[in-house]
């Protein structure tokens, strides 16, 4: 026997963040394609209006990450606590969740993992987000801020091998941000319903399914 | 046919005219050049007579002759003090003239203003740089930028990129010129074109083209040029490219297609096919050397440091950022699929529709 229970497991300020985040990334990686290729694609019109509108997004997003950091490092102060893979999620959670990713899903077995509060993410969703938001994130916002500003800070390109190093990279990482875009928003519909995990981002609450045997499906 | 021959036999005697008139010009280049090559030489009322004798050499302008120009030097000069007087640009130049005239600028500076008709060159042999020096004698540089920053993103860096005539006159047909550039080790002043001297040191040769054209064969590879570019960090040294127009015309207007950027930034990568390097003459002037067709998209070592956004981009880059889009959007494609052929095990357990 199941029965369902609510859990509060997004505070506002993280939803805020998200969808200020999400919006800002779509609108980054649509303005980018047209601005890397502007003989092809014209989603916007004129160029220098995707520049803009790009630079405005970028901007969007850099002030809304220091946001969300200093929410996780100086109000909340749950940043490691959950973005931080522990030795055991490491050695065995990693293969525990990608497991049932790509097998005993489709065996119909249940989540091993179940989100509280301390513990939102799974461990493969804490290693990636690891990798995403202290380093793919940083270090996109921090080529982008040099190509905004190419002249003033010509020193620092010359030290990091020219404008081609730092496009290069800025594109590729963009090009890392889309794909995750595309497996984010599908695992997002891997809930015990499509929308299950779009919920809590929208309102802050998610349904759990208790089971009366205490066991936790997902 | 026979009009054909006609005009072909017309242009040889000319030809042959003008050569002659050249080498009998020489004499009396020498002979003028005795005085006004003189750096010490004074005009009357602090009039500025000197000539410098290397870069006028140079110019078309020594070829035909100073008497062409100043055909009337009396018997008794300098003594009698008699001022000679000069030929109107106009006289040869007559289409340019013309077109110039009618131009918004012909109002504010005659062709001295910007060619100095004892060093003027051919475009061939002006660098970008150049050109931008002497339209900045009365445009100040700092105010250009701060116009341009108006509704030009990045203005500082397009203007150093750019000749102001690249879009502000109809000149056409657009290639990529890189000159080395140099300054003093340690030194964070702005970059500044190396001089004949700086790169004849550095190739241990009179042909400075040697430091990037190690073959000599007059053509540099992207080979070559990758090499050199790894030996320039470190070295207080860049390459820096400019578009620049191969074929300039003197219509001096604000283009207004010249607004839209696609204009330069959406002309596609083939556009930017065609580029040079400009290596400096001991007169002054520049030599260009044609660099291997494509270099300029070569992903990162070929022009480190010469990008235009939408136009120079790297195939090869291109195809590694849609194998890592094509990989992301494969997950859920095929994830999706076999969650679609599984679904009855989920609906079984009671999790998941």
């Amino acid at each position: 026997m199941k029965h369902k229970e609510m859990v509060y497991l997004t505070p506002m300020p993280v939803r805020i963040w998200h969808w200020l985040n999400a919006f800002g990334i779509v609108t980054l990686c649509i303005t980018g394609l047209q601005i890397r290729f502007p003989d092809y694609i014209s989603v916007f019109g004129a160029y220098k209006a995707a520049i803009r509108l790009h630079n405005t997004a970028g901007a969007v997003v850099s002030v809304s990450y220091m946001l969300w950091l200093m929410y996780y490092l100086v109000v909340a102060k749950s940043l490691m606590k959950l973005y931080m893979p522990t030795l055991d999620d490491l050695k065995t959670g990693i293969f525990r969740q990608a497991f049932f990713y790509f097998l005993t899903y489709f065996l119909g077995k249940p989540n091993p993992h179940h989100s509280t509060p301390d513990s939102k993410f799974n461990p493969m969703q804490k290693a990636t987000y690891l990798v995403i938001m202290f380093i793919l994130l940083p270090l996109v916002i921090f080529t982008g801020v040099l190509l905004m500003y190419i002249a003033p800070l010509r020193e620092l390109l010359l030290l990091l091998g020219g404008i081609k190093m730092l496009i290069g990279t800025h594109f590729l990482l963009s090009c890392c941000f889309t794909a995750f875009l595309f497996v984010h928003i599908y695992l997002a519909t891997l809930g015990h319903t499509p929308l299950a995990h779009f919920k809590p981002m929208w309102n802050g609450w998610e349904e759990e399914e208790i089971d009366d045997g205490s066991e936790k499906t997902r | 046919m026979r009009d054909f021959t006609w005009k072909t036999v017309l242009f040889l005697a000319f030809f042959m005219m003008m050569t002659i008139s050249a080498r009998a010009a020489a004499p009396g280049n020498e002979r003028c050049m005795n005085c006004h090559g003189h750096m010490d030489i004074k005009g009357p009322a602090g009039m500025k007579i000197y000539i410098d004798p290397v870069k006028f050499a140079a110019t078309t302008h020594a070829i035909v002759g100073c008497t062409s120009c100043h055909d009337r030097v009396s018997k008794g000069h300098p003594g009698d003090r008699y001022n000679p007087p000069r030929a109107a640009c106009g006289d040869c130049h007559k289409p340019v003239f013309d077109e110039y005239a009618k131009s918004l600028h012909a109002s504010k500076a005659g062709c001295t203003g910007c060619h100095n008709p004892h060093e003027v060159r051919l475009p061939l042999f002006v660098s970008g740089d150049d050109i931008n020096r002497k339209c900045a004698r009365c445009h100040d540089t700092r105010k250009t930028i701060q116009s341009h920053s108006t509704w030009l993103p990045q203005a500082d860096l397009h203007i150093d990129s750019l000749p102001c005539i690249t879009c502000h006159t109809g000149s056409r047909d657009y290639v990529i010129i890189m000159s080395i550039e140099s300054r003093l080790p340690g030194s964070r002043n702005d970059f500044k074109i190396s001089s004949y001297d700086e790169l004849a040191a550095l190739a241990q040769a009179a042909d400075v083209s040697r430091v990037i054209d190690l073959n000599n064969d007059k053509l540099i590879s992207l080979a070559e040029l990758r090499d050199f570019n790894h030996q320039l960090r470190g070295r207080n040294m860049r390459l820096w490219g400019m578009m620049v127009p191969e074929t300039v015309t003197h219509s001096y207007q604000i283009l207004d297609n010249r607004w839209d950027c696609s204009f330069c930034h959406a002309s596609g990568p083939k556009a930017a096919q065609k580029s040079f390097i400009a290596f400096p003459e001991k007169n002054g002037g520049y030599t260009r050397l044609v660099v291997e067709k494509g270099a300029i998209l070569d992903i990162l070592y070929g022009t480190p440091d010469f990008y235009m956004l939408g136009t120079t981009r790297s195939t090869p880059l291109n195809i590694i950022g849609a194998l890592i889009v094509a990989a992301g959007l494969s997950f859920p494609v095929c994830h999706g699929f076999f969650r679609f052929l599984t679904r009855k095990n989920r609906k079984e357990n009671n999790h998941e529709a």
